[in-house]
């Protein structure tokens, strides 16, 4: 028996290898590049030159517009990744009730999440139009509004609606991650819990929140990296405009890039990206495996 | 057994990297990126949109030698396709783009007397060519040209009784009347500082009064006395809500779009608009005129004009390289192919041969072809110009913002020209 084991030892890595290959070929292999051009001269056209040293770093952090496009990214992804969190947990405590129509109910909230994020910036893009906006009009023809209202009348405006847009997004992905959390806690703890006298936010504190807790983890850390990275909604919607005001990280790269060809500052503001999205995930998983040590 | 294994490993990846001009080595592959300019471009190129057939199948018919590989692009996405390419040590071998002098620092261009004939090289309007020379050298050709001009809404003018403004000081006085006869429902004047259209913006203020991109000696003058108060004036008809409300997220075919319903009286754009309008179903009595300039100031049209170039490979066959090209872009002029390319969408021509052709099927052409005449152009033939269009549009977002134009002209023109 035992040497039956020892052979198959080899076998879990024969089929690990496909996902390690193609990690290697589409995730490791990239990254590696981008840590290479990062380090090297690049010109407008695209050609990689000399080892320059840590050149892209200091001509990335001193461009006029990294500290507004930095704390812009961090809002985008609290807020986003916060209170879609928030949000789909509470749809999710919604869809996990018995009530009638909740297959539909279930079947619609995944619309948001599956259709391409261009097409959903440039359907709230339609929506919020100061001129034929759907918004304006249905307003208007209810008689809420006597007169139609510019819904981007500042960037500051603008951004919040970018944020909106990240959180209507993303609140399906989160609501579905805790659903299934949900949906594996056994209904006799909640029972035994009622029996002891608990109440709704004590069976949520004690009993929900703990057994969700994994599906939380996945969700959020996911959430953050998919969040920081995305692309489609800043730049349908503003493409950064003013003046890279509403840019995240990701959309300012790309315009510095391609737009403004200064392709080494552009690739070290990548590593940079990089290496906070690692850092954020790694101490957000340190934090929760610990935790689920202690319990 | 292994050894065998092996043997044919290798066989296949020696097969597999020299590639299918292995076995034919009498025919150049040339790669060849166009730009999208409209629904009906990939369909010319490579549907059905050329008389039934396409562009690629019947240069393919006409020079067995020569296959074209040829990819359309979108304009959103070209420079990241090109970049891309390019890193890679992948170049295509023609490129149909906006500008060119980004690729001259690298070196990665062929001059165009290597593969252009002379006589297709006399077709070409003169003035366009003057903006290709760079350094004694030709780097590219025109492909087409486009011409913008001030188009109004001539019922709302009339309604409101007021001539088409030819001065800053009666567009600011127009704009006023129209504002309160129709108590603000009509947006008098249309402006686009978007990121794409930022650069138009600058022209049509700056050229208008005296100022532009560079001074008379061809160096970097963003921040010319002309240029700020050029700036000011715009940003000054914005905040005087004679515009449309958001300048910097609103595009030109935002604009278009409510001047085809009525809702914006005048706007600057490019002749491809009455076609615009038709297909959008817009039923308004419109105009064209031309651009309004400072006082005792004459305004230029502004024209833009993309490109053909063709790429550097060393490795190749240089002869038989450079005539394939040459018989492309023989080919793409040929009067017969150019008009049916020029016309699809609208766009104004750039060589001689084919304007009788294209004043003949279209007599509208005519005007447009002296609008195009007088026309100034970008200075793309700098290598900087890619970062100018970009700093420009910034400084007027930054201005709509409230911030000073001085200072943010004074900041570009340090970092352009140092």
């Amino acid at each position: 028996m035992n040497s039956v084991q020892g052979k198959r030892k080899w076998e879990p890595y024969v089929w690990l290898l496909p996902s390690f290959a193609l990690i290697a070929v589409f995730v490791v292999f990239p990254i590696l590049i981008v840590f290479k051009l990062s380090v090297s001269e690049i010109s407008q056209a695209g050609v990689i030159g000399d080892f320059v040293g840590l050149q892209n770093f200091r001509d990335a952090v001193k461009l006029p517009a990294f500290k507004t496009v930095m704390l812009n990214t961090l809002w985008w992804v609290l807020s986003v990744v916060g209170l879609s969190t928030i949000l789909g947990f509470i749809v999710a405590m919604v869809l996990n009730q018995k009530f009638r129509g909740r297959k539909i109910a279930r079947a619609i909230l995944v619309f948001p999440w599956a259709t391409s994020l261009v097409i959903q910036a440039s359907v709230w893009n339609y929506i919020i139009k100061f001129e034929y906006g759907s918004l304006n009009n249905v307003l208007l023809n209810l008689g809420i509004i006597n007169q139609a209202i510019n819904w981007r009348s500042s960037y500051t405006v603008e951004f919040i609606w970018e944020c909106g847009v990240g959180i209507f997004v993303t609140v399906p992905f989160v609501a579905f991650c805790v659903l299934s959390g949900l949906q594996s806690i056994d209904g006799t703890l909640y029972e035994a819990a009622t029996v002891d006298g608990a109440g709704f936010w004590d069976k949520l504190w004690k009993i929900t929140l703990p057994l969700v807790r994994p599906s939380l983890t996945v969700s959020t850390v996911l959430n953050i990296i998919y969040v920081f990275n995305s692309f489609p909604i800043v730049y349908t919607m503003t493409k950064g405009a003013p003046a890279h005001k509403t840019d995240t990280m990701i959309t300012y790269l790309y315009m510095l890039s391609f737009y403004e060809r200064k392709k080494g500052p552009a690739t070290a503001l990548s590593v940079i990206g990089f290496l906070i999205l690692c850092v954020c995930a790694g101490v957000y998983m340190l934090g929760v495996m610990r935790k689920e040590e202690e319990l | 057994m292994k050894k065998l294994l092996a043997l044919m490993l290798a066989l296949v990846m020696v097969f597999a990297l020299a590639g299918p001009t292995a076995f034919a080595d009498d025919e150049i592959t040339l790669d060849v990126i166009i730009c999208q300019y409209g629904p009906n471009t990939n369909d010319w190129f490579l549907g059905s949109g050329m008389d039934g057939t396409n562009f690629v199948d019947k240069f393919e018919a006409e020079n067995p030698g020569i296959k074209l590989n040829l990819e359309v692009v979108s304009w959103n996405d070209v420079h990241q396709v090109v970049d891309t390419r390019i890193a890679n040590n992948n170049a295509p071998d023609i490129l149909n783009l906006d500008t060119f002098s980004e690729f001259l620092p690298d070196n990665l261009l062929l001059p165009v007397t290597d593969y252009c004939s002379d006589e297709l090289f006399d077709d070409f309007f003169p003035a366009f060519m003057q903006d290709f020379l760079v350094d004694g050298t030709y780097w590219a050709v025109p492909d087409l040209a486009s011409a913008r001009a001030l188009y109004y809404n001539a019922d709302i003018l009339e309604q409101v009784g007021v001539e088409v403004p030819t001065t800053w000081a009666e567009l600011e006085d127009v704009s006023q009347q129209i504002i309160d006869f129709y108590d603000g429902e009509i947006y008098p004047w249309g402006v686009d500082m978007t990121t794409d259209e930022g650069q138009a913006c600058f022209a049509y203020y700056a050229w208008g009064n005296g100022g532009g991109f560079t001074d008379e000696n061809g160096a970097w003058a963003l921040n010319s006395d002309e240029n700020v108060e050029a700036v000011e004036y715009v940003v000054g008809l914005v905040n005087k809500g004679f515009t449309n409300p958001n300048p910097a997220t609103q595009t030109r075919y935002d604009l278009q779009d409510m001047f085809a319903a009525g809702k914006l009286a005048m706007l600057i754009a490019p002749n491809q608009v009455p076609t615009y309008i038709k297909d959008k179903g817009g039923d308004i009595n419109f105009g064209t005129a031309g651009i309004p300039a400072a006082e005792g100031k004459t305004a230029a049209s502004v024209g833009v004009k993309d490109v053909m170039m063709a790429f550097r490979d060393d490795e190749a066959d240089q002869d038989a390289r450079n005539a394939a090209i040459g018989k492309f872009m023989e080919f793409f002029y040929r009067p017969e192919n150019y008009v049916g390319w020029v016309s699809m969408e609208d766009f104004l021509p750039a060589v001689n041969s084919a304007v009788e052709a294209l004043v003949e099927a279209n007599p509208s052409f005519a005007a447009w072809l002296d609008v195009l005449a007088g026309c100034k152009f970008y200075p793309t033939s700098m290598a900087e110009w890619a970062q100018v269009r970009q700093g420009v549009t910034t400084v007027e977002q930054e201005a709509l913002n409230g911030g000073d134009v001085r200072t943010l002209l004074d900041a570009l023109q340090a970092e352009i020209a140092g």
